[in-house]
């Protein structure tokens, strides 16, 4: 009778045993909850104009709060390995990233602050729910309406980030996409300005990234039928073992698990959305999107791949191989064609993904550090792009077509300046950081990757020279183009929540460039994985 | 002993057996005088069109009544086992289901707060 | 180790379930693809059940079934119930495309699981004797899996702040109360004694009706405004006229 089973209740057969918490080592993303979870209730209690400084404020102190508490942490050997019953591993690479990841965020929320002047947060729209251009939609803007729920919604979307590359198994693994998935997709569809493309590409991205997530879930069902565990650790120790019979499951497990997980990144043919979603987003969230979500998604790739199912690499690699040279060339070549600047970097993104990709198919420690310097210089650097892109405006909104950026270089050199530079840096010329950053990824393809490994780097190093070639292009564009008739294209003046922003990011490229090997040898230093 | 969910069956028959009855006694033995008002179905509120107004669409508010209700709805789902289980768990859940509670409820206070309770 | 009568329930449910999945896909309107998801999913609970994972069928009942179709219902309710799919590509030869990359995954799926050997089912009749179906999940819940039970109120949050932040048209401004309507129309000088009713007839009763004025016209105060605007309002002429044909027909039915 299965519903009386439900009725006498029998007791556990073993006592219940409570999973052991190390608080420190998850205090960074416990005080990342508990901001979120504040901002909510600042929402809900204060007065709305307080409620700008007051969300600002909060977000960035438990970022920065966050950060202090993680680097402390991980001074200590003691707070390494996995915690909360193995559901979190808190090793080297983990640490790195919830770092890397903490910073850039807390620049992402600097440039979400910005508001020139105006009432609420200038990217983002007074009322979400109100239909574009309606009397509602101005109405709410006269009554100093803002959305300042996007700082509580990027907090939380901070915590699935922070637990995404340091899930030990592949359940929280998948709770962590969604916690970090669900408030973007959300953040996409607030930007106050071209309303019904921002939805659009709210919706496209949902759709998708939902499509993406029933793909991990099926791999993962497959692996937890191969493995009878949904730990990495354990699934490692059932690769290994082979065991014959279930044979069939791990190679689909395997590659849907890497397909939901190379949406994220944006890697071709799972890249379609990446365009359409940056381009439609508000511009702050494209940046820290653009940064964030990618060091995180990597950092889960890297564990699943390196922890997880390293041990038959040799069965899935061709297929990862050749979606890193595919998206590499589809990602250069797709930039050359593009008219929007917005577009164009989020094409720059998909090729830069494929780089990324080359370092993470070296299968060595240098691999994981190569892979981690790289993420690191091309977050700081995307963040004040994307920054530097908000900021040039036309008739009070954005100028993101590239013939209004023409000339742009003799009315505001400085602005135009750190641009350049910047496109400098996605292009990896020397004394940038893009430079050391392809190094330290295509170095070890080289020593490491074999053939494979050669040819994906020579593939990227031709790939580059194409994005070098539309960067310059771009770079002559600002320079030596007349500005186009009609109304004149200005840059803002940002506030200092903007101008630190991009200061820091650029300060970052370009010490990086210059002196990449502190951070290369901190990168190396936490290369290595823990499995418990 | 017999299925235990003999009983029901019983229940259902005689409920069924019972609004059968009913319906067909009246029929048999009361009086038929017709007329069409006695017929007509007395209309207290706007006539049916085959079109809602709108376009056949419902007003979004619908929409966030029954998203609010779906995210409560789940909490109870974790609720359920862990009462079942309470004895067992111990203080170290019941320290977790307060605090998932409450986080849950910081979403309630916002939601109360920002008038999305509130039908209008 | 399947008894007779699961077995008759699976071959009645499978292909109703089956049925029901084709509906989805298949159905013109979008309704029609929503009920034949909910039949599916309520067979899923059913299967759940038989198979002796009695929390898991109850919740797809209650949860899926339940709550996530009448979710989806209202989706499908914003979008226009009568709102049908347009067929139209809008890349040319997308849908066989698509046909052929889903067939094509499909086999090379069924090929590579279709080799595993799986072992001997063990059912879950043991676990549910010595632990218990529902403390066994507890025990997952609280045990192992509590960090993702902990974060799992994180999107509960962002869930409730999206359907405010997308959904919901904050007031600008305070509502005015009945008070202040009152005191207003007595400022003004204008209905001080209230609107008028709608109409009140023997068959109809509704607020898209207007009263008649003491000389027989329609009183346009006495309906909403929105009503009017939408052309929805009901001329109380045909109301008038079928009560005389009513007043008629029963003194008709006394005679007889």
């Amino acid at each position: 009778m299965p519903a009386m089973t439900v009725l006498s209740a029998p007791a556990l057969a073993t006592a219940f045993k409570p999973a052991d918490v190390d608080y420190s080592a998850i205090a960074p993303m416990l005080i990342v909850i508990a901001g979120a979870l504040i901002g909510v209730l600042v929402e809900a209690f204060a007065p709305r104009r307080h409620r700008h400084v007051i969300q600002v404020s909060l977000a960035l102190v438990s970022l920065v709060a966050a950060f202090v508490v993680l680097v402390t942490v991980s001074a200590d050997e003691a707070h390494r390995g996995g915690t909360l019953a193995q559901a979190v591993i808190i090793d080297g690479p983990a640490l790195f990233l919830q770092g890397a990841i903490l910073l850039m965020a807390a620049l992402g929320v600097l440039t979400m602050a910005e508001k020139f002047g105006g009432q609420g947060a200038d990217a983002f729209t007074p009322m979400g729910a109100a239909v574009p251009g309606s009397p509602h939609e101005a109405a709410a803007l006269r009554a100093g309406l803002a959305t300042s729920e996007v700082f509580p919604l990027t907090l939380f979307s901070v915590v699935g980030m922070l637990l995404f590359p340091a899930a030990g198994d592949l359940l929280t693994m998948f709770v962590a996409l969604e916690v970090l998935s669900l408030p973007l997709y959300l953040l996409c569809g607030l930007a106050r300005r071209r309303r019904l493309l921002s939805q659009e590409a709210s919706l496209k991205y949902f759709l998708l990234g939902a499509f993406s997530s029933a793909f991990f879930l099926f791999g993962a069902a497959l692996l937890y039928g191969y493995a009878g565990s949904l730990y990495l650790a354990d699934i490692a120790t059932a690769v290994r073992a082979a065991n014959g019979a279930l044979e069939g499951l791990l190679l689909p497990g395997v590659v849907l698990v890497l397909v939901g997980l190379l949406f994220k990144v944006g890697a071709v043919p799972f890249h379609s959305w990446t365009p359409d979603v940056y381009q439609g987003a508000p511009t702050p969230v494209t940046g820290f999107m653009a940064a964030c979500t990618k060091v995180a998604a990597f950092g889960a790739i890297l564990r699943v791949v390196y922890v997880g199912v390293e041990a038959n690499r040799w069965d899935w690699r061709g297929g990862v191989i050749a979606v890193a040279a595919l998206t590499m060339v589809v990602g250069a070549v797709l930039s050359v064609t593009q008219t929007d600047v917005k577009r164009l970097l989020a094409y720059s993104s998909i090729a830069h993904a494929g780089f990324i990709l080359v370092a993470v198919l070296a299968f060595d420690r240098t691999g994981v550090s190569g892979t981690m310097f790289y993420l690191v210089a091309y977050g700081f650097t995307t963040i004040a792009g994307f920054a530097v892109v908000s900021l040039v405006r036309q008739g009070g909104s954005e100028a993101s077509h590239l013939s209004q950026w023409a000339g742009l270089g003799r009315n505001h050199p400085v602005v135009a300046g750190v641009f350049a530079f910047l496109l400098l840096a996605f292009a990896g010329i020397p004394l940038t950081s893009g430079f050391a950053a392809k190094y330290a990824a295509f170095a070890p393809a080289i020593s490491f990757g074999g053939r494979s490994g050669v040819a994906l780097v020579i593939i990227g190093v031709l790939c580059s020279v194409i994005t070098a070639f539309v960067y310059v292009r771009l770079i002559v564009l600002m320079y030596f183009t007349e500005p186009p008739a009609g109304e004149v294209v200005v840059a803002e003046t940002a506030s200092p929540f903007t101008t630190v922003a991009i200061t820091i990011g650029t300060l970052v490229t370009l010490v990086l460039g210059i002196l990449p090997a502190q951070v290369l040898d901190l990168a190396e230093r936490s290369s290595q994985f823990l499995v418990k | 002993m017999s299925n235990p969910y003999v009983p029901l069956l019983f229940l259902l028959a005689i409920g069924g057996g019972f609004a059968v009855f009913s319906v067909g006694a009246a029929a048999v033995s009361g009086p038929k005088r017709y007329n069409r008002a006695k017929l007509d179905a007395y209309e207290c509120g706007i006539e049916p069109t085959p079109q809602a107004a709108g376009g056949g669409r419902v007003p979004i508010k619908y929409y966030l009544t029954a998203m609010l209700f779906i995210i409560f709805d789940i909490e109870s789902v974790f609720l359920y086992p862990f009462a079942v289980a309470f004895n067992q768990l111990g203080l170290f859940a019941l320290v977790e289901m307060v605090l998932f509670i409450l986080t849950v409820f910081v979403a309630y206070a916002y939601v109360w707060r920002r008038g999305g309770l509130e039908w209008d | 180790m399947t008894g007779l009568g699961e077995q008759i329930m699976f071959w009645i449910l499978a292909p109703i379930s089956v049925l029901g999945a084709l509906g989805l896909i298949f159905a013109k309107k979008a309704v029609h693809a929503a009920l034949g998801m909910a039949l599916v999913m309520i067979n899923l609970g059913i299967f759940y059940i038989a198979q002796e994972a009695d929390f898991l069928g109850i919740i797809q009942i209650f949860v899926y079934t339940g709550a996530v179709m009448m979710l989806f219902l209202f989706v499908l309710m914003l979008v226009g119930v009568d709102s049908s799919d347009s067929l139209v590509e809008t890349l040319k030869g997308q849908k066989w495309a698509g046909a052929l990359l889903i067939l094509g995954l499909a086999a090379l799926l069924f090929t590579a699981i279709g080799r595993a050997q799986f072992g001997p089912m063990k059912g879950l009749s043991s676990v549910n004797e010595s632990t218990g179906n529902v403390s066994g999940v507890a025990d997952l819940i609280f045990g192992k899996y509590v960090w993702t039970f902990e974060i799992t109120s994180a999107l509960l949050i962002t869930a409730a702040l999206g359907a405010m932040v997308l959904a919901h048209r904050e007031r600008i401004g305070a509502k005015p109360s009945q008070r202040a309507w009152s005191e207003r129309r007595i400022l003004e000088n204008r209905n001080v004694a209230g609107l008028p009713a709608p109409g009140v007839y023997a068959r109809s009763n509704a607020v898209d009706t207007p009263a008649l004025l003491p000389d027989g016209t329609p009183s346009e105060l006495s309906v909403s405004r929105v009503l009017t605007a939408r052309e929805q309002n009901v001329a109380p002429a045909r109301h008038i006229e079928s009560e005389h044909d009513i007043e008629h027909e029963i003194e008709e039915g006394s005679q007889r």
